[in-house]
């Protein structure tokens, strides 16, 4: 019988996922473990392995689809291999479905097979006709009035069991007992406040005198950050190097394009936007910076980009992201800056789409804002390079013989020595604090 | 690559050595006698042959009531060929450990292993002694059978399961101390193949783990088959020289004379000759402590199998010894105990998964208890095997179904269906148009489900 391919669940509150690109087609054989295709939730990508070994024999969702995590995206068997029935609710026959996804492909990126999909309403009213649950905890959840959705099953290809029905409903009663109005009014931890859609936190609250622990389930966005930067650091030859950068000419240009722009009504202009820039002109002239590392396939290869998509990291209250600037060497200084906020503004409203968190080939960390120097940005993998920003910090410093006061900024360049060495790595740090130390070179 | 050496090459240690050579470490499996361990060379394995030929001789005597005319002056059990045809299928089942072994290239040292330090292994080999280093080590070293302080095992008048299923004749008299598993099954084969066998267990009941109305079909087997059974009764001396015992019943002491004197009455984790204390790994007399993950008090040290006490079943073992390699090897993995069968392969067969009736009655009060027996069912008629039911308790609160007991023929294959049951944490409702193939035994699985909930067809 053909193996399914299913849009796996990301992350405790996704609930559609993107297929980014195939890259795999109908009747390519597969290997079991082979990255076959690109997916996305709204905050991470990742690459789906093959379930099984066989051909690929159809694809029920294409490139551009979203679809509800538990949707089957296509099929692997034998050669010749017909697809038998659905498992899922909803769609009428896969057969009809895989059909009707190819007949769809040249005409529209989202396949017939989303469209039926979303129009039946799924049995019982849940979308999760795919929800992978025991019997007995389907019960308990459904006496006890708990949303399956809400609950991490740990069973089986994420299945929900008896115990994580019980886990949840000791947690549930937990949060109960907490937010119960208490007479001294305690002080709530930091983190979150507690609720379904959210990793729960175990809070174990004593009197005051007493040690106080609090157990945080890492799901979700924090385990996708965990395991990325786990890897990005034990699977890269990732080393920093430091620069300063003198940003008194930058900062007055600045000032001046600023308060043009403000008459014009065009928005502003901050050195972010200006450091962007620099680093986007930079990256055309070292192109080596703006490469990837890549082993999902049997040979280790290089990736050089013609194209600078740029990630900008934002610090989120949960968690950190990276919206991603496409295209950033196509745009003026003006339209970069636009699309830095207009990207940094939808992050913050968590409202970015998967495809603006994907594909950057370079990235930039601004922690200047916390008064942070120097400091050592970890790889956004497989990206090649990252560049930490610092805080500017007014010093005295020699010009020839006189003593002025200059503002400096700190650059940390965060490169993978696999794929560029020390002096290459170096001249592109050299070419960023160039640019901003003739800002003019930015306007060109 | 890292080396990881395990100790003992039974069920856990040989899945524990496969599961870290495929994880690309290099695997050396010290053993001491002959690689399977004691479920393939003195337990399940040699044990089922003889219940084996002990079920074949029954056929044959009863084929009669199929038709098959066998004159009675024919029939004799050829024990040399009992032993013989034994001795093939373990032989067949070690020789496959050993190619298993060497196809994922895990070096198979023989001899006996003791830790000098935490990092060494000093192996005493047939000849010499060689000292083995290694990052990580399993131990899977197993168990043997206890010894009755007044009574220890002389090998030919007082013996243990091992010696007991190579004896070089059937004894006229057999007496076995202890009507556990082990037990009941001698008293299976050495019954039905003729000696007159009697069992004193201390505890009320034959089989003290299971609910009492199934080890009770057994019992009255066993007496029908002329073993004699005392339960309560404990064994108060022993006498090699006159081969008698004596017993201590509620009516008094009692004398018994046995040929052989098998005890069974359970089994010891072997932790003594590793030099534990050496190297700081936590054990008690129920075996080594390990966590979830099957580590040690020794974070680079791992156990797993019967050394750790538990359950000691292979299947257990075998999923020990996996959950141990794969911690050892750096894939986090938690034993789960969830659903494990337990099979008892006398005649009739014995075999459960989850909790027993009494055990369900403590946990959650009033349960449902549906059973159907085997006396209304086509197959087993056919069969000629009636006697016997299957039993299912079910919770009162969400119908999850959390135990079955069957006894009856077949039933440790059928328990592999309950046990999914459990396992996928069904509940009875959601098996009531359950389809069973007809006509086959497993339909008074089906049965015993819907008698609990008050629905059965044919009960």
């Amino acid at each position: 019988m053909a193996a399914e391919v299913i849009m796996p669940k990301l992350g405790m509150s996704m609930v559609e996922g993107t297929v980014i690109a195939w890259k795999k087609q109908v009747g390519d054989p597969i290997a079991k473990g082979e990255g076959i295709v690109d997916i996305s939730s709204e905050k991470i990508e990742m690459e789906l392995e093959a379930p099984a070994d066989g051909i690929l024999i159809a694809i029920a969702v294409n490139d551009g689809g979203v679809v509800p995590y538990g949707t089957v995206l296509g099929y692997i068997g034998e050669s010749g291999e017909q697809i038998e029935h659905a498992s899922h609710a909803g769609a009428e026959s896969t057969q009809d479905v895989a059909a009707a996804a190819v007949a769809a492909e040249k005409t529209e990126p989202v396949s017939a097979a989303v469209t039926a999909e979303n129009t039946t309403p799924a049995p019982a009213g849940r979308k999760g006709s795919n929800l992978r649950v025991s019997p007995v905890a389907k019960k308990m959840a459904e006496e006890a009035g708990l949303d399956l959705e809400s609950i991490t099953g740990t069973g089986p290809q994420g299945r929900i069991t008896k115990e994580d029905v019980e886990k949840a409903l000791a947690k549930e009663a937990a949060s109960r007992a907490e937010t119960a109005p208490q007479p001294q009014g305690t002080s709530q931890p930091a983190a979150a406040p507690l609720s379904s859609t959210q990793p729960a936190v175990e809070a174990s609250k004593t009197a005051s005198n007493q040690e106080v622990v609090e157990r945080t389930a890492v799901t979700g966005m924090r385990k996708v950050i965990a395991t990325r930067m786990l890897e990005s650091l034990q699977q890269s030859a990732q080393l920093t190097m430091t620069a300063k950068a003198d940003l008194t000419d930058l900062l007055a240009l600045q000032r001046q394009l600023a308060s043009e722009l403000e008459k014009r009504q065009e928005g502003k202009l901050t050195v972010t936007d200006l450091i962007a820039r620099a680093v986007v002109l930079s990256l055309k002239k070292h192109r080596l910076m703006n490469s990837a590392y890549l082993t999902d396939q049997q040979e280790p290869r290089i990736e050089t980009y013609g194209h600078v998509h740029l990630g900008i990291a934002v610090a989120l209250e949960k968690g950190l992201v990276v919206p991603v600037i496409r295209h950033a060497d196509q745009l003026s200084l003006l339209e970069l800056s636009k699309a830095i906020k207009s990207l940094g503004e939808q992050a913050r409203n968590n409202r970015l789409s998967g495809d603006e968190m994907k594909g950057s080939t370079f990235t930039i960390s601004n922690l200047g804002a916390y008064g942070v120097e120097h400091f050592t940005p970890v790889l956004n993998p497989p990206e090649a390079g990252i560049l930490g920003v610092g805080a500017i910090e007014a010093v005295p410093v020699y010009r020839g013989e006189e003593l002025q006061r200059r503002s400096l900024l700190p650059l940390s360049l965060t490169f993978d020595h696999r794929v560029l060495d020390g002096a290459p790595a170096a001249q592109f740090l050299g070419s960023v604090k160039d640019c901003l130390e003739n800002p003019l070179s930015l306007l060109l | 690559m890292g080396t990881v050496v395990i100790i003992g090459g039974g069920p856990a240690g040989y899945v524990a050595a496969i599961t870290a050579a495929r994880k690309g470490q290099q695997v050396i499996v010290i053993e001491d006698r002959q690689l399977g361990g004691t479920c393939l060379n003195e337990g399940c394995i040699p044990t089922k042959s003889l219940l084996e030929s002990a079920e074949t001789l029954e056929k044959v005597k009863r084929a009669s009531a199929f038709g098959i005319a066998v004159p009675a002056s024919g029939v004799y059990v050829d024990w040399y060929g009992v032993q013989q045809y034994k001795n093939s299928v373990m032989k067949k089942l070690v020789l496959g450990v050993g190619y298993l072994m060497k196809k994922n290239k895990v070096q198979v040292i023989q001899g006996k292993a003791s830790f000098l330090t935490d990092r060494v292994v000093k192996v005493e080999k047939p000849d010499g002694v060689e000292e083995v280093a290694a990052d990580r080590f399993i131990i899977a070293t197993g168990s043997e059978p206890i010894e009755l302080p007044f009574a220890p095992f002389d090998g030919s008048w007082i013996i243990h399961s091992s010696q007991a299923m190579s004896l070089s004749r059937i004894p006229a008299t057999l007496l076995i101390v202890g009507g556990g598993v082990i037990g009941c099954e001698f008293a299976s084969i050495y019954s039905r193949m003729g000696a007159k066998v009697t069992i004193v267990e201390m505890a009320e009941q034959l089989l003290p783990g299971e609910d009492r109305d199934i080890a009770e079909v057994l019992k009255r087997r066993l007496e029908e088959d002329g073993a004699t059974i005392y339960t309560g009764t404990a064994l108060s001396g022993a006498d090699a020289a006159t081969k008698t015992v004596s017993v201590q019943t509620g009516a008094g002491v009692e004398e018994i004379r046995a040929e052989h004197v098998l005890v069974a009455i359970g089994r010891k984790p072997r932790v003594e000759e590793l030099g534990l204390d050496r190297i700081g790994v936590q054990y008690s007399g129920k075996g080594i402590q390990v966590d979830e993950t099957m580590q040690t008090s020794v974070s680079h040290i791992y156990a797993c199998g019967d050394v750790i006490g538990g359950i000691q079943l292979a299947h257990v073992a075998f999923h020990e010894g996996e959950v141990a390699a794969l911690n050892a090897c750096g894939v986090e993995k938690k034993a789960s105990y969830r659903a494990v069968p337990r099979c008892i392969y006398t005649s009739p067969e014995i075999a459960s998964v989850g909790l027993t009736e009494l055990q369900a009655r403590e946990r959650y009060g009033d349960v449902r208890v549906g059973e159907f027996p085997f006396a209304a069912n086509g197959k087993a008629l056919i069969l000629h095997e009636q006697a016997g039911k299957v039993k299912v308790i079910v919770e009162p609160t969400f119908n999850e179904i959390v135990g079955i007991s069957i006894v009856g023929p077949r039933a440790t294959e059928m328990v592999g269906q309950g046990t999914v049951m459990l396992h996928a944490e069904m509940t009875a409702d959601a098996m009531e148009d359950f389809i069973a193939a007809h006509p086959t035994l497993s339909e008074t699985l089906l049965e015993a489900i819907l008698n609990a909930t008050g629905q059965a067809i044919h009960g």
